[in-house]
């Protein structure tokens, strides 16, 4: 099997943005990727590209992928647009791996895009949650909050979890986005205001929801030889897994575990012959506060049901034992859906190359990014590691 | 644009939405809802045996919607405010997603017994769509 590396990473801030396009958007990341090669790097030698959107506001359904890739001055590049929710551009970057390994591409795109803030209000409603399950969770009234409350009330019932342990999450993560310049909430808060702010989908409240953004992520990926050719710094994607769960929540044998975590988590660490007490750091996909709870778990960095107490431990913070989402995660940094999986990409490569700034956590050398659709229907996991093989 | 459920595919699942038909797996005995698809505990490819719920169950987890339900529910929310939704399992073992009604949102919780009753959910192309809300029982 070819080994596969990151090459060269970058994203768009994320936020609200008016005067960008979805176009404008994916190609300033790809601009950000293409600069932040070592060597200097031919956008033509892109073989095959990934590229994750879930499409809100309906803008361009057919056709998204070559519609940014041929913006971006991908000429004529295979490309492939993937649809997996919220776990789209992680997906995508797992398929730019597998393209690599199986010899058809020397060097991959993986990337995405979405623009969330320039629907109306009304049309909004239309197209969040469209990643719930349609014909049952959504005819019963719930809201994508909804479901993760859910499985938030039902972790407080099973487990003894917290108000407070779910509001840690949240001012660890405003914490870490307050020092990103990319984040869109990149301001602190306090454990009271992250606590007592105003409800959305009791148990959750408005400071344990990720926010709507904008933004386009992409991530360059080759193989061994044509790694050595555009840099000296490189990081091994060591494994990569994903797996898919029933789509909705009534329908899976758990409320407070996510099994395709689990799943993709197990592939990850054995292709990379690691467990989970030897990942470093790691993305996880908090697109509400329960969210990193479970992720902890289902990574396998703390007990089942012991997401609480790690995070109140300060186990996940900076300075911590297992520093989690030093980039803000969803919850600081933003959550274009298309994008945010190869957004976690970006953190991570910076973070293994010491090029972090502010947040930059010194001795780095193994880090993982987690990225979920919907609330568990697909689950991309990835394993980084520093140098050659 | 955006999620849409047609009227030919509700009327589809008639029997889901107002009795609750379930599928007894004959290969493990486990109770599937709705009733098509592969088993969801042992996988078994089977044909169910179709099973008519009591209509009792108990709710597994519940969340009050106090802002931005989905849009076929804006009316009901604008009427009615905040409401609670949750996943109820049935007696008979099988999950669902149900509303909860003639209770006080804030006052449904994990445990509670409730039962299945047939309301009007919202309307879309003129026309109403019904299908099975849960109700607290003593
Ligand atoms: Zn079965």
């Amino acid at each position: 099997m070819n080994d596969v590396y990151v090459v060269g990473a970058g994203q768009t801030d994320y936020g609200s943005f008016p005067r960008e396009s979805y176009r404008s958007l994916f190609k300033e990341a790809v601009d950000t990727a293409v600069d932040s090669v070592d060597a200097e790097f031919d956008r033509e030698s892109v073989d095959e590209a990934y590229v994750g959107t879930l499409g809100v506001g309906g803008r361009q359904l057919g056709l998204p992928g070559p519609a940014v890739t041929e913006f971006a001055g991908l000429n004529g590049t295979a490309t492939t647009r993937v649809e997996n929710a919220c776990a789209a551009s992680g997906v995508a970057l797992r398929q730019a791996v597998l393209a690599v390994r199986a010899g058809v591409a020397d060097v991959a795109l993986a990337g995405g895009f979405e623009v969330m803030n320039d629907v109306s209000s009304e049309r909004t409603g239309e197209w969040l949650g469209v990643s719930g399950e349609t014909e049952w969770e959504r005819m019963a009234g719930t809201t994508f909050s909804g479901v993760y409350a859910q499985m938030a009330d039902a972790h407080m019932a099973e487990h003894g979890t917290t108000r407070e342990h779910l509001s840690r999450v949240a001012v660890k993560n405003h914490a870490n986005g307050a020092k990103n310049p990319h984040a869109q909430l990149g301001f602190e808060t306090t454990l009271a205001d992250a606590m007592n702010a105003p409800a959305v989908a009791d148990p959750l409240n408005l400071f344990d929801c990720c926010p709507t953004s904008d933004g386009a992520s992409a991530v360059l990926v080759a193989s061994r030889d044509a790694a050595e050719e555009l840099t000296d710094n490189p990081i091994r994607i060591a494994g990569a897994g994903q797996s898919s769960g029933r789509v909705g929540l009534f329908q899976r044998p758990t409320l407070t575990e996510i099994p395709a975590t689990q799943r993709a988590a197990e592939q990850a660490y054995d292709e990379a012959d690691i467990g989970p007490e030897d990942v470093e750091f790691a993305e996880v996909h908090d697109c509400f506060s329960i969210a990193e709870l479970l992720a902890y778990e289902d990574l396998g960095f703390c007990e089942r049901g012991e997401g609480g107490p790690y995070v109140a431990s300060g186990a996940t913070e900076p300075d911590g034992e297992r520093p989690v989402n030093l980039s803000g995660g969803l919850k600081a940094k933003g959550h274009p859906i298309g994008a945010t999986g190869g957004g976690q990409v970006v953190e991570v490569f910076k973070q293994l190359r010491g090029e972090a700034g502010d947040r930059q956590v010194s001795g780095l050398s193994r880090g993982l990014t987690h990225n979920v659709g919907g609330s568990g229907g697909a689950v991309a996991v990835h394993v980084f590691e520093e140098g050659w093989a | 644009m955006g999620a849409y459920v047609s009227l030919p595919t509700w009327w589809r699942s008639n029997d889901s939405r107002y009795r609750l038909v379930l599928g007894k797996c004959p290969e493990c005995g486990a109770h599937n809802f709705p009733a098509e698809g592969v088993c969801a505990s042992c996988n078994a490819d089977a044909d169910f045996e179709e099973v008519e719920p009591e209509g009792t169950g108990t709710v597994q987890a519940v969340t009050v919607i106090s802002g931005g339900a989905p849009p076929e529910f804006d009316e009901y929310q604008t009427r009615e405010g905040a409401f609670a939704t949750g996943i109820v399992e049935l007696a008979e073992g099988a999950r669902l997603p149900g509303m909860f009604c003639d209770c006080d949102p804030s006052e449904v919780s994990r445990g509670d017994r409730v039962e299945a009753v047939v309301r009007r959910l919202y309307e879309q192309e003129g026309v109403p769509r019904y299908g099975v809300k849960f109700r607290p029982v003593e």
